[in-house]
């Protein structure tokens, strides 16, 4: 039934999360510039300058690159469409993925490839065909079940729908990542509260507070059992993945444009492997446990399969922030790399650095790298622990750079306001 | 004397100022943030000296702002 290989899709916020992406094995990564994206709070870190680097990155590795421009679109914002979707065109990026219908007009006009984002909720197979007089590509509502997801694809193939490339269009899902109390996005608690519009890509994050019940009537308060009533866990579907392949999708979406690099690094990697381990006939519940036990050291609010698994309503989460069972601790800069004989040196500005440490550096270049430090030295001298204020040098088998930052992976627990307890 | 002061670079054109102080904002037609009226920038930050007539007006864009890149003071 899936005639191509599910294609991976990795956020990509900065330079550094693109690297980790392009590192750990995506088929393609999606980003947002400037304003007009539904991270525009979180990330302003590409600019329209960016996107001839970005592409180039991409093209080097063989790595479709999409372009997010899916907020909603005022008057005002017409003008500033049109200068991007022409950038994504001279620039070399693959598509954009679009909300509005102003863009998708646009784009469609210029022969720019569009994908329907989630802003539109698709959510059946006539809405599917609609979109398909323009988009090649178009992303589910998350709030659908695998069942509903198998219709849609199979209706994609028995009713012959075909985008504007003459392909059948392909059909993608969100795989893992943060989920919205509201459909997809659709939320206004935000704009209500501190007149910011999740819609316009600034979200506070209300849902992800811990909330009081008062009985109007008699006065209690009703106290909601350690509970974040309106936050819901993470999305995860690598321990069902053989079973949303099969639904016939061709796409799998990696939310978190937000995250920090080796958040990327490290989901795209089990996923990576998953995928790979479906195609192969490798897809064991050993290893499941072991991309689990991954997935959970990254950023993560505890797991879910999300409504795939058909869900009457949300699991919501226990903490108000991330389940991850490790923690970075900021130790300093890189300062150098002497490549014969692959050496770092690093500057340790906070902190100390222990023989035998694992440690992660990251850069708009290197992107993620992690690993186990070995022999150290000082001034020339070898030394079991570099010190703030230490410049220290140790073997590390790819190159750093000066704009690199160092850090410390320690278990969540020994960490207090990222400050090691021991 | 008032003087605002706006983080250009940071806006994500939302419009509220605009709706809430239009003697003082508009949306920029080319790039799709908004812009201070008169205002000169100075290392991104633009500002602008009006009346005190016009303070409340423009305290309320400021309140009223997402991203937090709009300072009204009376000086």
């Amino acid at each position: 039934m899936t005639k191509n290989k599910l294609e991976l899709m990795a956020p990509a916020g900065g330079f550094d999360a693109l690297q980790a992406a392009l590192d750990n094995g995506a088929d393609s990564i999606y980003f947002g510039v400037d304003q007009l994206n539904m991270r525009a709070r979180a990330t302003m870190n590409f600019t329209l300058g960016d996107l001839e680097e970005i592409a180039q990155r991409c093209d080097e590795k063989g790595v479709r690159s999409y372009l997010t421009l899916n907020a909603i679109i005022y008057n005002h914002d017409l003008s500033l469409i049109k200068t991007v979707v022409n950038r994504v065109k001279e620039s070399g990026i693959t598509a954009i993925i679009a909300s509005d219908q102003a863009v998708i007009g646009y784009a469609k006009s210029q022969g720019v490839d569009v994908h329907i984002s989630t802003q539109l909720n698709v959510t059946n197979i006539e809405t599917v065909k609609f979109y398909a007089l323009f988009a090649n590509v178009m992303v589910l509502s998350r709030e659908l079940s695998l069942r509903q997801v198998k219709e849609i694809c199979d209706g994609v193939i028995n009713e012959d729908v075909r985008g504007p490339n003459g392909k059948l269009v392909k059909i993608e899902v969100f795989g893992h990542g943060a989920l919205c109390m509201a459909v997809s996005g659709k939320c206004y608690l935000s704009l209500h509260t501190s007149n910011s519009s999740a819609n316009r890509g600034a979200c506070v994050q209300n849902c992800r507070r811990k909330y009081k019940v008062i009985d109007l009537e008699d006065g209690h308060e009703l106290e909601i059992d350690n509970e974040y009533i309106m936050s819901p866990k993470d999305l995860c579907t690598i321990d069902f993945l053989d079973q949303l392949i099969d639904t016939g999708i061709s796409v799998l979406k990696i939310e978190g444009r937000g995250r920090a690099p080796e958040y990327v690094a490290t989901t795209i990697k089990a996923y990576r492997e998953a995928i790979d381990a479906y195609y192969e006939g490798t897809y064991t519940p050993e290893k499941v446990k072991e991309w689990f036990a991954r997935l959970e050291t990254v950023y993560n609010r505890g797991f879910w399969g999300g409504y795939f698994l058909g869900q009457e309503l949300g699991d919501w989460t226990d903490s108000s922030g991330s389940k991850a069972t490790v923690k970075k601790v900021f130790l300093g800069k890189g300062l150098h790399y002497y490549g014969k004989p692959k050496i770092g040196e690093f500057k340790i500005e906070s902190q100390f650095l222990t023989k035998g440490d694992d440690i992660l550096i990251t850069g708009p270049t290197t992107g993620v790298i992690e690993m186990t430090v070995g022999e150290m030295r000082v001034n020339n001298e070898v030394v079991e622990v570099a010190k703030r204020g230490d410049e220290v040098t140790f073997g590390v088998e790819s190159m750093i750079r000066a704009s690199d930052k160092i850090y410390k992976v320690v278990p969540a627990e020994d960490v207090d306001d990222k400050f090691v307890k021991k | 004397m008032v003087i605002i002061s706006h983080q250009r670079e940071k806006c994500i054109g939302c419009n509220y100022c605009v709706e809430l102080a239009y003697s003082q904002w508009r949306m920029s037609k080319k790039d799709g943030k908004a812009t201070l009226i008169g205002g000169v920038n100075k290392k991104g930050f633009h500002t602008v000296r009006i009346d005190d007539m016009e303070y409340e007006e423009n305290k309320r864009a400021a309140e009223a702002c997402p991203v937090n890149i709009i300072q009204v003071k009376k000086i």
